[in-house]
């Protein structure tokens, strides 16, 4: 389907900022900063190593997006745009190519092994309600788990799970194939599910009890 | 627990496409066809529940953002200011 009335997303609340900063009011280049710093801090904590390649990630994207927002042409959200930049920054900084053919995460290491045991139930954790469940220990156990999946990996689950970009919208940020996005995301949930399930094994969740009791 | 002939049964099929059946990016009819599986197999059931709360977890800790550091705000603010005046 081709929709070309209006190649301007309508819902795009920078719209109007965007055209008037590039009419010549790089004035208000800062009204854009302020409305996406924040948002692209916490990417860059998700995605580097540390704050302060997370804060020089931040400063960069900005530069290159007051470089080049002429060339944006409203054929996505303003953010995407944003987000595309952003993962271009991060990558070239460290001299990486989304398409390197390095650190795979083969599906077989997530299957079930022959000699592994076959679960009788679904593990209690599996079942309760998130806020029960999310405490400040099992929050830094999931951002460290995200942190150690590959750079290419961390990157779709970050933007499909965290920054809640659809399979399409990351497929064009990544400039990857959307069945490209499907797999890698399923590998990192993955990945990510196997250090919780390990989390869990030491730590048992038991619903309304401390999370210390002892595995029988 | 021996020799259940578990994975070779279903294969790679069913257990690669549970991350688009929680996306609901599949056809109505492979939808239907892993939730009959998942009935009658408890170990694709496990990997369903737990693969369907870890993305839980991820959404939930997207929801408490970092403020910047007031630091780095500022520093943020005068290079931008210095850019636009520049170019401005
Ligand atoms: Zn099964």
């Amino acid at each position: 389907m081709s929709i070309s009335q209006n190649p301007r997303t309508p819902n795009d609340d920078d719209t109007e900022l965007i055209i008037q900063i590039n009419s010549g009011r790089t004035d208000l280049f800062p009204e854009l900063v302020r409305r996406y710093e924040q948002k692209l801090y916490n990417f860059g904590i998700r995605m580097c190593r540390d704050v302060q390649d997370a804060e020089d990630m931040v400063q960069d994207t900005f530069l290159n997006v007051f470089r080049y927002l002429k060339d944006f042409r409203f054929e996505s959200r303003f953010k995407n745009w944003l987000y595309r930049v952003a993962t271009r920054t991060c990558l070239k900084k460290k001299r990486k190519s989304l398409y390197a053919p390095e650190e795979e995460l083969s599906l077989d290491y997530f299957l079930p092994g022959e000699e592994a045991a076959i679960p009788a139930r679904v593990p209690d954790w599996a079942a309760a309600p998130l806020d029960q469940l999310l405490n400040e220990e099992l929050g830094n156990r999931l951002r460290q788990a995200v942190h150690e999946l590959p750079e290419s990996y961390r990157l779709v689950l970050v933007l499909r799970d965290m920054e809640g970009f659809s399979t399409s919208e990351t497929a064009r940020i990544l400039n990857l194939s959307e069945s490209n996005i499907k797999v890698r995301l399923h590998r990192a949930r993955l990945f990510v599910r196997q250090k919780l399930t390990d989390y869990f094994d030491h730590e048992p969740y038991t619903p309304s009890s401390p999370s210390w009791s002892c595995p029988v | 627990m021996s020799h259940t002939p578990h994975h070779p049964h279903h294969g790679l099929a069913q257990f690669e496409k549970l991350s688009e059946y929680l996306d609901r990016e599949l056809d109505e009819l492979t939808c239907q066809d892993i939730e009959r599986h998942a009935k009658n197999c408890i170990a694709c059931r496990v990997c369903l529940e737990t693969l369907k709360q870890t993305v839980m977890l991820c959404h939930s800790i997207n929801h408490d953002e970092k403020p910047v550091p007031p630091d780095f705000a500022i520093r943020l603010k005068e290079t931008i200011k210095a850019l636009c005046r520049d170019k401005g």
